[in-house]
Order: structure tokens, then sequence, then C-alpha cells
């Protein structure tokens, strides 16, 4: 196999290594800002090569697939694992000049060695094709998503940190335990040979592959935040750093959810899905996520908690398009997952700008900071408008066809769901900005710590980029998920 | 009656899987919630062991004349899930440690009392 075919193996064995190289370096940050960004275009040459192509396998060991580890390449590990790379590196630009401000130049380095495997397993974990590989992963990246949190040594934060850990393990705990039962069924680890094993038998224990998908849905869905099990989320991504908060909201909570869409697809595959009562109840935890989360949203004061609870409702029209059980509804969670994860990423960045720029928390501090700060404000704006669902960008997108998806599987009733949650991000994001530019207040004279502007500008393109480019997007993952 | 008598293995992980999780969600205690946490953990590893186990065959090491060997996965993987076990408790016993200090506390409602007071 050729060099750049193998680049999703190269990206998680490099991101690990260099994480262990770092604790000996003096100045870390120009050692893991290089190594980030050649990874990145090392990573954008192979998924734009990739195009068009045929997926493909990767032999992790030295052993074939039903004892060794495959890694899985197709048009959504490559396009998930480009959002990772991509926002990890330019987070970490971004917060180069800001980190030591909120957090201590002495903690830096840690929050680097952590960021590296963070991202490292999260990569894993997308691309991986055997089950307790992927579990393995997801115990990695909690430990990881853990210490960045703690960077900051506040009580705040170990508070948060140690719900977040015990309720993750919890889940973890859920999904070894549907492992267990497939194992017990089929003899296999791997997904495409769990699925074969499990096609004979699916009638006769249906029982028990329910069980399996209830407990991988529950150990997931308290990963990634789904509706009634997202009480960790709120406090963690709020007393997390500004960087931290960006890489947990955007890209941690995604990596179980692609788990589960993965085990859907591979695993049980759509007829399997399609039989059992189990999507509806996939169904019911995201459509009143999107709305229970909105509201939530609605009544924060804090910026950066109030941004953290869209998270939630976000997350729910990820599940909501798994919960569809069709094709098109799973290619919208991953595009979806794609367009939030730029999106609430860039959030968290402003609004930690914000923070250190007022030295305020609450979001009404930041009447009239949109003539102090235009550039960052209008970012803020545009990615808000994205979030309500203006067109070209990518939260329209997703919105638009994920109602068309959902008028597909003759459930209409839904599409009120999604209409009453985009009125509601609208009655909570668009405040922000009609009183960041018009308010007649004076704000408070923001303080002049430089920003970057580069990674930002950067984020802004990217967001539109995916919003323009929505159509070969869908069309690429949807037929990677047939 | 006689599928658990058969099945005990499965019954007492299904069992100390409940205890776990129980002990986990109603104890207020963090200690406490990460010995349920640790319980549940242990009932995974009972049960996946006992898949892969064949009553009266041997280890599987290669020796000459014996054919029926134990299967060696389910084994191995719950070695790491071990590994995973024992470095998630190693993390919360520390974080909790540093909860102890600043609260002088274990008990969660104790702690949010305190917080909300202090606020």
């Amino acid at each position: 196999m050729n060099i750049i075919g193998s680049t999703p193996l190269l990206l998680i064995l490099l991101l690990l290594l260099s994480s262990f190289t770092l604790p000996f370096l003096k100045n870390p940050i120009k050692f893991s800002l290089p190594v980030l960004g050649a990874l990145t275009i090392l990573s954008w040459i192979h998924g734009l090569l990739f195009i068009g192509g045929e997926e493909y396998t990767i032999q992790a060991g030295h052993f074939e697939a039903p004892f060794g580890i495959m890694l899985r390449v197709t048009a959504v590990e490559i396009a998930i694992g480009l959002l990772f790379m991509t926002i990890t590196t330019l987070v970490i630009w971004f917060s180069a000049s800001q980190f030591h401000r909120e957090v201590g130049k002495s903690q830096q380095k840690t929050f680097l060695i952590l960021v590296h495997l963070l991202v490292a397993s999260l990569l894993g974990i997308v691309y991986t094709q055997d089950l307790f590989n992927g579990y393995v992963f997801i115990e990695v990246s909690t430990l990881a998503a853990c210490g960045i949190i703690v960077v900051k040594n506040k009580a705040d934060n170990i508070k948060a940190a140690v719900k977040y850990l015990i309720l993750s393990s919890l889940g973890s705990g859920l999904i070894l335990m549907g492992i267990a039962y497939l194992y017990a069924l089929t003899g296999y680890l791997d997904m495409t040979f769990i699925h074969e094993a499990l096609i004979p038998i699916a009638s006769e224990k249906s029982r028990m592959i329910l069980i399996s998908m209830v407990l991988f849905m529950t150990g997931a869905g308290i990963k990634s935040a789904l509706f009634p099990l997202h009480i960790w989320l709120p406090d963690a991504h709020t007393a997390a750093p500004g960087a931290s908060s960006a890489l947990l909201s955007g890209l941690v909570i995604k990596a179980p959810a692609i788990y589960f869409l993965k085990i859907c697809v591979l695993v049980y595959g759509y007829e399997m899905i399609n039989q059992t009562a189990f999507l509806q109840l996939v169904l019911l935890f995201s459509g009143t996520g999107m709305i229970v989360g909105s509201l939530f949203a609605r009544s924060q004061k804090t910026l950066k908690r109030m941004i953290a609870y869209s998270s939630v409702a976000q997350m729910g029209y990820i599940f909501f398009g798994i919960g569809l059980g069709t094709p098109a509804g799973m290619a919208i969670a991953v595009y979806h997952m794609i367009g939030h994860g730029v999106t609430k990423a860039t959030l968290f960045l402003l609004a930690s700008t914000f923070i250190d720029k007022l030295g305020k928390k609450d979001s009404a501090s930041l009447k009239g900071v949109g003539r102090e700060m235009p550039f960052e404000m209008a970012i803020f704006s545009l990615c808000g408008f994205s979030m309500v669902g203006i067109p070209i960008l990518p939260g329209f997108i997703s919105k638009w066809n994920l109602a068309l998806a959902t008028i597909e599987t003759g459930q209409v009733w839904l599409l009120a769901i999604i209409l009453v949650s985009s009125v509601l991000n609208a009655a909570y994001y668009f405040p922000i900005t009609i009183n960041g530019f018009f308010s007649e207040e004076d704000g408070i004279k923001p303080n002049n710590n430089p920003v970057a502007k580069v990674p930002l500008g950067i984020l802004t393109v990217l967001l539109v980029m995916i919003g323009l480019l929505s159509g070969p997007i869908l069309s690429l993952i949807e037929k990677a998920l047939i | 009656m006689t599928i658990l008598f058969d099945n005990f293995i499965e019954v007492a992980s299904i069992i100390l899987f409940a205890i776990g999780f129980t002990t986990l969600l109603v104890h207020n205690n963090l200690i406490k919630k990460i010995i349920g946490l640790n319980i549940m953990d242990t009932s995974i590893f009972l049960y996946f062991i006992s898949i892969g186990y064949i009553d009266g065959a041997h280890a599987p090491i290669f020796t000459e004349g014996v054919t029926n060997y134990v299967n060696p996965v389910p084994s191995g993987l719950m070695l790491t899930g071990i590994v995973v076990a024992v470095s998630i408790t190693a993390f919360a016993l520390a974080l909790i440690i540093r909860l102890h200090s600043i609260y002088g506390t274990l008990e969660l409602d104790e702690i949010m009392k305190i917080r909300e007071d202090g606020i």
C-alpha cells in the first residue's frame, strides 16, 4: 500500500508519538503547531486524492480482519477526520496567543500533550472497524478530555471533570456490555464480520440484539450528550478554558456519535435497525433534546453556558438524523457533525475572546461590543445565523435536508420539532447580535490583548465553504453510507 | 428457573452489574461512586471471560496432544479492559482528593450546598 493511502494510520501513530515527545521540549507550542499543521495538510492531500475513489481498509497489525484490527477508510471517515485535524490545528493556533493568559504558561505543555493524545484517540474512534478498539480509544479520549478541563486549576473545573468522568465511565461500561453481548452472539469484534454473523440469527435472537442496541445508544448517548443524559455537558464546557471548550464541544462529543452511527450502519445494517422500535427511542430522545436544549439555552445568563446548552440541542439534530434510519438521514447526521463542529468551535473561541477582553462572563455585557470589535462580532453573528438556519450556511442546509429526509420516511409530524427548534435558536442567538451591534448603551472598553485573527478567518471561510459545497459533500457521504 | 441455574455466571454478572450501576447512581459519596463503577466494570469482565471459557479445556498454550483450548481472545480483551478501568479509577481518585482539599467533604450534596452558599 502506498504512503498516502495509509495516512489515517500514520496520523494516529504520529500524533501519539508527538504527544510523548512534547514533555521533553522547552517550547512545546513551537513543536506542536508545525506538527499539527503538517498532519492537517497531509490529511487534506489524502482526502482530496480520495474523492471519487473506492473505499478500502488498512490492516493495523500482522493479522487479517476477524483477528486483527482494521481501519476503514470511506468518505465519511475522511470527512470527519479532516474536520478533527483542521479544527484542532486552528484552535491551537488561535489559543497560542491567548491560552497562557487564561490558564498560565506552565499548564500549556500539559494542555498540548493532552490535545495530541485526544486527537489521536478521536481519529482512532472515527477510523476503526473493530468494536473493542473503538472502546479503548473512547476511554483514552475521555481521560484526555477530562485532562483538558482540569488544566485550569479551579474548583469549578475539578467538580465538572469529576462529574464528566463518572458519567462517562458509566457510558463506556454500557458500551462494553453491548460489545460483550455482540461477542457472545457472534464471536467476532470486527464490524463487518459481526454483521454477516448477525443476519442468519437476526429473527431468532432479536431480543438480545435489541438489548445490545439500547446499550450502545445509552452509552454513546451519555458520551455525546443525547438529551436526558446531557447533565455533565454544561458544567464541563462552561468551566473549561476557551480552547478546551472549543475542542470539547466541536470534536469530543462528535466521536461517540460517529461510533454509534458506524455501529448502526455497519454492525446492524438498515434492515435490522428499522425492524425494531429502537429508532423510535432515538427519535424521541433527540426530538426532545432539540427543543428542551434550546429552551435551556435561552434561559442562560452566561455566554458560554448558553453556547454549551445549544450544543445539547445540536447533538439532538445529529441523533435525529441517525434515528431516521435511512442513508439520507445518516448522511445529514455526518454533515451536521461537520457543520456544527466548525461553528461551535468558532463560537467558543469567540466567547472566550469576549470574556478575555471584557472581563465579564454574562451575555448582557456584550452590549455595544460590535463597535469595538467588529470583526469578531461579525463572525459571531455569522455562526449564530448558521445555527438558526439562514440559507447558504451549513445550519440551513442540514435543517433543510433533515426536513426532506423526514418527509421521505413519512413521519411528517416530526417537521414541527425542526421548526420549533429553529425558532428557539433564533430567540437566543439574535439578541446577542442585535445587542452587540445596535445597542445604544456604551459597553465596557475592552483591553487590547492581541487576538489571532487569521485562524478565525480560516474558520469562517471553512464555514461558508461547507455551506456552498454542501451538494457534493452530501452526495459523497451518502454514497459511502448506502 | 433451570435457565437461571444453567447460566449462573451470566446471572451473577448481571446482578453485579445492577449493584454497581445503582451504587454509582444512588450514592452521594464520591468514593462509593468509584466503588460502584469498579463493581460494574468487574461484572462486565466476568461476563466477557465466561464467554470464552470452555469447561475442561486447556489454557491456550500449545502443548503436544492437546486439542481443546479455551478461547484466549476475551481474556486478552479484558486485560486491556482492566488497564482502562484502573487508569480511570486512578484519575478519578486524584480528582476526588483535589475536591476534598478544596471543600473538605466527599459528599456531593454537601459540595453543592457549599457552592450555593458561597455564591
